[in-house]
């Protein structure tokens, strides 16, 4: 590791952390200057008058704004988000329980969408014109068209419904008792503790969420890798290396691959974001207990605290996973750093 | 042979293009002549309960909902719905992005650093989250998702227009424009501007396929349209306590996003290919 | 299903052990159409009942809400001094042997049994009962408000160890009645919890003497429960060892999981299509019996412009009746013009009510004196299609006279929390009255006396001295005939004063495994006390 690498690394941290300063201020914003009355919007529907005065007054609405940005700052650095009126428990509390069943979804579809579309890209590329490239093309362009809760809802209707051998929704039977919770996450902790049945269960349960969540992301790798590869395939060196005599294969796995893996690595940043956004319609329609399902039913409750708390912690996590990402590609490929 | 007339050939050569164009124009089409086309027009707002939950037949082709309202012509006005919530915010972040991505790309000063943070901040949570969120913030309605779409995809305009501009600037000839001695807001308008012009009309039309399906995904959340507005997500959301009898009732109004969000990707796709072959594919 | 290997790749080393273990595993799993479970649910489960509805729970305080929903922790984590059983709901001494009332109605006194537990092994004394009693009307929630305007803290005397006596406001013939409304909680477990009364405590916790205790409960999913072994009726016969109660939003899911056996039971508030596929499924009994439950569509009586009768009455002719009953309903339900059950005394006989009928709409609405100058808003509740579609029915019936109409849906827990203050009370609201005690008091009495202002059963905010006069004397008199003549001639003025929508009485409908037997059902409680069942 030299210098200029860990240099990089410093400056890349720094500069991610206005980026997070920057979305909780303009979170905070957003909830205090477009609501006519944020106390009210924060007490709920069912608060009493008196109720959202006491609300007005603890949280101090009617301070000026530096003032109250000062306070929103402190609270959320000792992880005070406030208070669900879903739950009554603590918003904080509640995003860190909920948080591996939406970890967990989102890890397995993101190796699908890796593991499918990576491949597929390559091919498609090293097969340019040819009828796969075209079809995959064809497949991709519809990937990035469909409504992933509609898709969602598809297969459920006919795998679920018609066919019946997959199960509608949840994370886990519930004729099954879920293995003993170590990292919350029900694979892991299935493996972990040697449990099979609850380790099938959950991987079954796991098939048609993580499929459809996958389904977006996958078109989107398989696009990137593709023109990711075409361009390593096109520039000169190739030309020279091939020339030199070196066996294709040689030349497929050693720089084709690598500067896929590259491609790839770049997009996950990306793929995350999407896949986090999906997670909102996809545990809806799967009933899958994670930060979506909370999500949504923090908007058919009105929760606005919860929905504050969602937002803040899908930034940061955003926020952060590009930050581990670039980190990264430094670390594979030590000549992006010095872009 | 002219300049247009090239790329009109070039255009209807590109097959997925003119699909997607065809889409489209079908799209407006309907959306126009909705009254006309549908069957039963005052199924927007008519109930027939007697006729509920009816499978596809002569009478209602894609059968009818749980109001006994003919789904096709429901869809037909949901045409509307998209067309004005999508138009409206991708018009509008249109408005508000490509000025300030111009700005940033022209003037190498504080103010473009600052413009281009704060739209990384936006960018820094994902689309629909932070919709949600604004539309919440708002009071949810029609009105709240426009203004939430359009405040979530300017910097997408931004950005672009912000990287076409600074490698536009790299190019000897903006300089020389400068050394006539026109005056940077002209520069911008006359010069930079027709240049970045490309990239704006692509844009525009993968952002439209983007914030339908947005919407669309709104609607079935219930944030935004209310009943009995025809919108596409909603009636989605509606059809699922029925299923699996209903089949209908939840799977054309997906295929009809499905078919519209198509056409703007196939017509981006191909309008990208034309007007700018430079423009790396897949970049998005 | 093609035999082919888990990869598709040909390895090379042909199909070995492991290959046709894997294929025939999944192309077994594939055929046989049912989801692999190493134990299926009914033989790992023989013991544990569940039971899936729509709402969540709020809280697990038995004082804190009074709803249908909040049954089933009612029924079965506490007990009542007295409980209605069976259909038609006759009353039963619970925890009380036995009472005694004074002549002039003011005085009931309970006799305790003896040697009834808590769960935690205290004995339920006089004392305890008389500390639920304060405590119910301390916290001002859930079923207080039946009691409130009758009782005081002052008024209630433990005569000693198992003898407790209620001297009344005044007189209240209903007074046993509400009885089973009221749960008893055990002060030594209260003592030093957080919350006024340890309320923040019991609201995820468990005080009571039922016949289940208390496990485990996750806000927002549902809640578990064992079997008491040393309940004080004792276990005879089959029962079942645990209870869970999930809160199953969707539907669509509630129905697959009855269906799949992953619930044992659901409710019946779904559409009448997937009720009607439920009857013919083979391992599910729709269980069906007569019930008092009114459905109806509240109007804010206080605020412009339901504030004129004119306005109120025209509302009345724009809704289709018969549409709603017979198309959405199928049929299923009996169109019931008042406030109190068909089947129930107190309802006149030949009471006519409304009909959907837009000329004697327009007609009223042209005599009304406050214009209708906004577009009102309706309620529906989240999950429960009916009131999605009975909105739409309005809707769409006062588009015809040129009144518009706003849809908002939000979830019971805020509606009915809105629904008691006046200012953020809906304008409409569509939800059921059930039978929490056999009276008409439940219905017309809770709902259109002034004093009952606050609860959610009254969120009409109906104010008419005459028919408070007629309600008042008929909680005070004992006389049946007395009573059932006050309670017909209310009905009479309130549904002339088109105070709501009242559309249909209700059947009740129990979608149920085969395998669930013993159900016994009640129209209070709603079928879901869970010690007389076991699974087979």
């Amino acid at each position: 590791m030299n210098r200029s690498l860990i240099v990089y690394i410093l400056k890349r941290m720094a500069y991610a952390v206005p980026t997070i300063l920057g979305l909780l201020v303009l979170v905070f914003v957003i909830s205090r200057v477009i609501p006519s009355d944020p106390a009210a919007l924060v007490a709920g529907e069912m608060a009493t008058p008196q109720q959202v005065e006491e609300l007005r007054k603890q949280y101090r609405f009617d301070e000026p704004l530096h003032v109250q940005l000062g306070l929103y700052l402190k609270s959320l650095a000792q992880g005070d988000m406030g208070k669900s009126l879903y739950t009554g428990r603590k918003v904080f509390d509640d995003i860190v329980d909920r948080f591996p069943a939406t970890l967990e979804l989102t890890l397995v579809a993101m190796g699908l969408s890796i593991i499918i579309g990576v491949p597929l890209g390559i091919l498609a590329a090293l097969r340019r014109n040819s009828l796969l490239d075209h079809l995959l093309r064809g497949v991709t362009v519809a990937g990035l068209a469909i409504a992933s809760f509609w898709l969602g809802i598809m297969l459920q209707l006919f795998f679920s419904m018609w066919l019946g051998f997959m199960p509608l929704g949840g994370r886990i039977g519930s004729g099954v008792e879920p293995p003993a919770s170590i990292t919350g996450m029900l694979l892991v902790d299935s493996i972990l503790t040697l449990n099979g049945p609850a380790l099938w269960s959950s991987f079954v349960h796991m098939i048609l969420p993580a499929l459809t969540l996958a389904f977006a992301s996958f078109a989107t790798i398989t696009r990137f890798t593709r023109s990711g590869v075409l361009d390593v395939v096109q520039q000169d060196f190739i030309t020279y290396v091939r020339a030199m005599g070196l066996p294709p294969r040689v030349i497929v796995y050693k720089y084709v691959l690598r500067n896929a893996i590259i491609a790839t690595v770049t997009q996950i940043g990306l793929l995350f974001g999407l896949l986090l956004a999906g997670t909102v319609v996809i545990e809806t329609v799967f009933d899958w207990p994670g930060l979506g399902l909370y999500a949504f039913n923090a908007i058919v409750l009105s929760d606005y605290q919860a929905i504050l708390g969602v937002t803040l912690w899908a930034g940061i996590a955003y926020v952060t996973v590009n930050l581990l990402v670039d980190i990264g590609l430094s670390l594979i490929d030590p000549r992006k750093a010095e872009t | 042979m002219n300049g247009v007339g090239l790329a009109w050939k070039k255009f209807t050569r590109d097959r997925l293009a003119f699909v997607g164009f065809l889409i489209i124009l079908a799209l407006v089409l309907a959306a126009l002549f909705a009254p006309v086309l549908a069957p039963y027009p005052d199924d927007t707002f008519l109930i027939h309960p007697a006729q509920r939950l009816q499978p596809p037949s002569a009478e209602h082709l894609l059968g009818t909902d749980s109001m006994g309202r003919d789904i096709l012509s429901r869809l037909l006005f949901g045409t509307r719905v998209t067309l004005v919530i999508a138009g409206i915010a991708v018009g509008a972040s249109l408005l508000i992005g490509v000025p300030l991505g111009l700005l940033a790309g022209y003037f190498e000063n504080i103010f473009s650093e600052g413009i281009m943070r704060v739209a990384d901040i936006f960018l820094s949570i994902p689309q629909v989250i932070l919709a949600i969120f604004l539309a919440q913030s708002f009071r949810p309605s029609i009105r709240s998702v426009i203004l939430a779409l359009s405040i979530t995809y300017w910097p997408w305009f931004t950005r672009i227009v912000y990287a076409e501009t600074r490698a536009l600037k790299k190019r000897a000839f903006l300089e020389a424009t400068e050394a006539v001695g026109a005056g940077s807001i002209r520069t911008i308008l006359l010069h930079v501007l027709p240049n970045v012009s490309s990239s704006i009309i692509v844009r525009s039309s993968i952002g439209m396929g983007f914030t339908i399906l947005t919407a669309a995904t709104l609607g079935f959340l219930g944030v935004g349209a209310q009943p009995p507005t025809p919108e596409w997500g909603v009636t989605i959301a509606e059809s699922r306590q029925f299923l699996p009898d209903a089949w209908w009732y939840a799977t054309f109004p997906g295929l009809a996003i499905f078919i519209v969000v198509m056409g703007f990707n196939m017509l981006g796709d191909g309008l990208r290919d034309i007007l700018d072959p430079r423009i790396r594919r897949g970049f998005d | 299903m093609e035999e082919r290997g888990p990869s598709g790749k040909n390895s090379g080393k042909g199909f070995t052990r492991r290959d046709f273990i894997k294929t025939v595993g999944i192309g077994s799993l594939a055929i046989s159409g049912l989801p692999f479970r190493p134990s299926g649910v009914q033989a790992a489960d023989s013991t544990r009942y569940i039971w899936g509805g729509p709402s969540e729970f709020q809280s697990m305080d038995p004082h804190a809400i009074y709803d249908v929903t909040s049954e089933n922790l009612r029924l079965n984590l506490y007990d009542h001094l007295y409980r209605y059983l069976d259909n038609p709901p006759k009353i039963h001494p619970w925890l009380a042997e036995s009472y005694t009332v004074s002549d002039d109605e003011r005085t009931w006194t309970f006799q305790l049994r003896k040697g009834a537990k808590f769960h935690n092994g205290d004995e339920v004394t006089a004392e305890a009962v008389k500390y639920s009693m304060e405590r119910l009307l301390a916290l001002g929630k859930g079923a207080s408000a039946l009691f409130k305007p009758v009782i005081d803290p002052e008024g209630i005397k433990v005569a000693d160890r198992y003898t407790i006596a209620f001297n009344l406001k005044e007189p209240y013939a209903p007074f046993l009645s509400i009885m089973p409304t009221f749960c008893i909680v055990n002060p030594k477990v209260l003592e030093g919890k957080p919350g006024p009364w340890g309320s923040e405590w019991l609201s995820q916790n468990d005080a009571g003497s039922g016949a289940y205790v208390l496990e485990e409960y996750t806000p927002g999913v549902g809640w578990k429960g064992k079997r008491f072994k040393d309940h004080w009726m004792g276990w005879e016969g089959k029962h079942v060892d645990a209870i869970e109660f999930r809160t199953i939003h969707e539907t669509a899911s509630r129905v697959m999981a009855l269906m799949k056996g992953d619930v044992h039971g659901c409710d019946g508030y779904l559409p009448v299509e997937q009720i009607a596929k439920l009857e013919k499924a083979d391992d599910i009994t729709v269980y069906e019996e007569q019930s008092m439950r009114v459905c109806l569509i509240r109007m804010h009586n206080q605020r412009p412009p339901f504030n004129d009768v004119h306005v109120r009455r025209a509302i009345s002719y724009a809704f289709d009746y018969d549409s709603f009953n017979n198309e959405i309903l199928k049929g299923r339900v009996a169109r019931n013009p008042g406030p109190i059950p068909n089947n129930m005394w107190g309802a006149p006989a030949d009471l006519k009510g409304y009909s959907f009928d837009l000329e004697k709409a327009k007609a009223e609405l042209a005599k009304a004196a406050v214009k209708v100058d906004r577009p009102l808003n309706i309620h529906p509740m989240t999950g429960y299609s009916q009131t999605d579609d009975a909105a739409l029915i309005l809707q769409a019936g006062l588009r015809q006279i040129g009144v518009e109409v706003n849809i908002i849906r939000e979830t019971w827990p805020t509606l009915s929390g809105k629904a008691k203050a006046m200012d953020t009370s809906p304008d409409m609201w569509i939800h059921w009255v059930s039978t929490y005690y056999a009276d008409p008091e439940n219905w017309i009495g809770e709902m259109y006396s002034s004093s009952r202002w606050g609860a959610w059963k009254a969120s009409s905010w109906y104010k008419n001295p005459e028919v408070d006069a007629l309600l008042d004397k008929a909680r005070t008199i004992s006389d049946h005939a007395t009573r059932k003549d006050l309670y017909e001639k209310a009905s009479r003025i309130v549904v002339d004063d088109a105070a709501d929508i009242w559309i249909y009485n209700t059947k009740w409908y129990g979608p149920h495994r085969k395998s669930v037997k013993n159900l016994r059902f009640c129209p209070v409680g709603d079928g879901q006390e869970c010690r007389w069942i076991h699974l087979a």
